[in-house]
């Protein structure tokens, strides 16, 4: 106790931290009426600490080489102490996270926070989702399994549907004609490397904005009322609210206490879950498996692509439909942020939620 | 630019079932098949039975059997690459077993294999020919026995084989089970698949002491599978216990961390 008090006055002699500790725990001031979805953000930051852990101790005993890659994850799943469980709990969080983010952002949405003065923020999260689902595809190829070599030669074979630079696409992405050693190279250092450093400094952006323009409050209640946004940059304060720390961190911490026991429990119980009988197989160039699916969170993209008649006109809707997404708040401009107000915007959100889910499963039985 | 770049990334997986489906096994690609397939009436049959065949199921085709070159349309059927054709009814034997060795002789040893010549069942009365039906024990039955003799033996040889074929349809599926889980059972399959080989070689023989000892031979190989997979069972049983602990802790800590929070209420 006496240590840490001497080594908090040492530190705060010099950088004054008890200032920036007291800014931005006891004395950030979160609105009253703040409600569980804010805690999102947190247990994903959670989430991406265990990933970054299991995926680096994973890297001490993986091999990305296409004759050694598949025999190094199954001595990981069977030779290396726990290393069953490093691996599951990678492969179950990263599917989870993949869930958290899309219910951060759509509690985002429906609350309307992403609206001026937060742009930057609800841009650098949307990236930061399809990150997300980068770290997934280029994750999917280094098992090198069934699987992960036949994925991913439809995956980067789609490419070549975009006009003109299509073959150079295909041949950019694979690094050779087809998928081989080259491409198990590039994917691994950008799962490893290079995906990781823009993650993390698009985290870094997200949080800074979260923070140098404040909570947004949540759009509920009697007290609540729209405000025009200010001109000039403004910090969103809330006098009179709940101090940060501990009064919410703890409810943060209680919802990755729960996040982390349906993590345990899947790795645990239903690995399976995210494990397909084709990524137990070593990949055979020479053997396509039937019935290969996308992982759940493709399969909305996959059975788009069976609508459309060709591969061109299914990405271009993908592609309009994602970017609507992105640059929604510089569409969206009306300061309402009340559900309730915005009957348009709430009909197209359970649309949208609807028909993601519809084709989600239509993807899966079809 | 990055954004266009992912949502690209994104959407290609999604296409891989489009085309996954347009590719098929090796065995699909011959020219036999091209062109029986557009052919009618018993031309074009066999290509049908043959895609539900267990050779088919494990990429065996035309011209493993029957030889040719199964790249060339104009030399698919010539002697010259190795075209042999149909063979005749009591060349079937010889014709199965270059690849079934051990099978050809254990059936030529059989009641069945010495009465080959006198019209005695050979490989494809039982098997089928082009719809080549995997070994099995339900092979043994009433309706297909029937048609040459009476099945009073056939289904004493039956009742004989059930219990170790039941023995080991469970273990194969426990070490499915565990495959599934992640488990390397590599060792565990190769040892069961070696253990169903020495089990159908009882198939093709009808003498029952023969059968007996066979059995007690295979029953005997199995305890070290057994054990083997009820070792593996027991180590997921206690990680199933362990991860249950896990959770409840959690479980735990996520609810005083709420009753914390309620405190603080209370003072707000």
């Amino acid at each position: 106790m006496k240590l840490q008090k001497g080594v908090m006055d040492w530190l705060d002699s010099r950088l004054g931290v008890r200032e920036i500790m007291h800014a931005n725990m006891g004395g950030y001031l979160l609105p009253r009426n703040i409600n569980i979805w804010y805690t999102l953000g947190a247990v994903l930051l959670a989430m991406f600490g265990l990933q970054f852990l299991t995926g680096i101790l994973l890297l001490i005993f993986y091999v990305p080489d296409t004759e050694k890659a598949f025999t190094s994850v199954t001595a990981i799943m069977n030779s290396i102490p726990y290393g069953w469980l490093i691996r599951y709990l990678h492969v179950v969080g990263s599917n989870l996270i993949i869930v958290l983010l899309l219910l951060h952002m759509l509690s985002v949405l429906f609350m309307g926070s992403y609206k001026r003065p937060r742009e930057l923020t609800w841009l650098s999260g949307f990236i930061i989702f399809n990150l997300g689902l980068a770290f997934c595809l280029t994750g999917y190829l280094l098992p090198w399994s069934q699987l992960s070599f036949w994925a991913t030669t439809v995956a980067t074979d789609a490419a070549g549907a975009v006009p003109v630079v299509g073959d150079f696409l295909v041949e950019f992405l694979r690094g050779g004609p087809s998928v081989g050693a080259p491409t198990l190279g590039r994917f691994f250092a950008l799962h490893v490397m290079g995906l990781p450093m823009l993650f993390l400094g698009l985290v870094g952006f997200h949080l800074f904005c979260v923070r140098r323009i404040g909570i947004s409050s949540p759009p509920f209640g009697d007290g609540y009322r729209p405000l025009e946004p200010a001109r000039s940059f403004h910090h969103d304060e809330h006098p009179g609210g709940v101090p940060f720390h501990p009064n919410y961190t703890i409810k943060d911490l209680s919802m990755v206490f729960f996040v982390l026991a349906a993590l345990v429990a899947i790795t645990f119980y239903a690995p399976w879950l995210f494990i397909p009988p084709d990524a137990l197989e070593p990949a055979d160039p020479f053997t396509t498996p039937a019935h290969i699916k996308p992982e759940w969170y493709f399969l909305w993209a996959y059975q788009t692509l069976k609508i459309f008649p060709s591969k061109l006109l299914g990405l271009a809707s993908q592609g309009a439909a994602m970017g609507f997404l992105a640059v929604l708040p510089f569409l969206d401009r009306s300061p309402e942020r009340r559900p309730a107000k915005r009957p348009v915007f709430v009909t197209l959100y359970l649309l949208g939620i609807l028909l993601f889910v519809g084709l989600s499963i239509w993807g899966h039985y079809s | 630019m990055k954004q266009s770049f992912l949502g690209i990334s994104i959407m290609l997986l999604g296409l891989f079932v489009c085309f996954s489906s347009g590719a098929a096994f090796a065995a699909e690609d011959t020219v036999c098949i091209q062109c029986h397939s557009g052919q009618e009436g018993r031309l074009a049959e066999p290509v049908e039975l043959w895609r539900t065949s267990i050779h088919a199921a494990n990429g065996i085709s035309c011209n493993d059997c029957h030889g040719g070159d199964p790249t060339d349309f104009a030399m698919a059927m010539s002697p010259e690459r190795g075209f042999i054709g149909a063979p005749s009814y009591t060349e079937v034997p010889d014709f199965c077993g270059r690849c079934h060795v051990g099978v050809k002789e254990d059936y030529l040893a059989s009641a069945h294999g010495k009465a080959l010549d006198a019209g005695g069942a050979q490989c494809v009365i039982c098997h089928g020919n082009h719809a080549v039906k995997a070994a099995s024990i339900d092979l043994i039955n009433k309706e297909s026995c029937s048609r040459c003799h009476d099945y009073e033996r056939a289904a004493r040889v039956k009742e004989e084989i059930s219990s170790t074929e039941t023995t080991l349809t469970k273990l194969e599926q426990a070490v499915a089970s565990l495959h599934r889980l992640g488990i390397d059972t590599k060792r565990l399959e190769d040892s069961l698949f070696a253990s169903r080989n020495s089990f159908r070689r009882i198939f093709h023989t009808v003498n029952m002491d023969k059968i007996k000892a066979q059995k007690a031979e295979v029953a005997d190989k199995l305890q070290g599978t057994k054990a083997a997979i009820a070792d593996y069972e027991s180590i997921l049983g206690k990680r199933k216990l362990a991860g249950g602990v896990v959770v409840l802790l959690l479980l735990l800590g996520g609810a005083i961390a709420l009753l914390i929070r309620r405190s603080y209420h209370d003072e707000e």
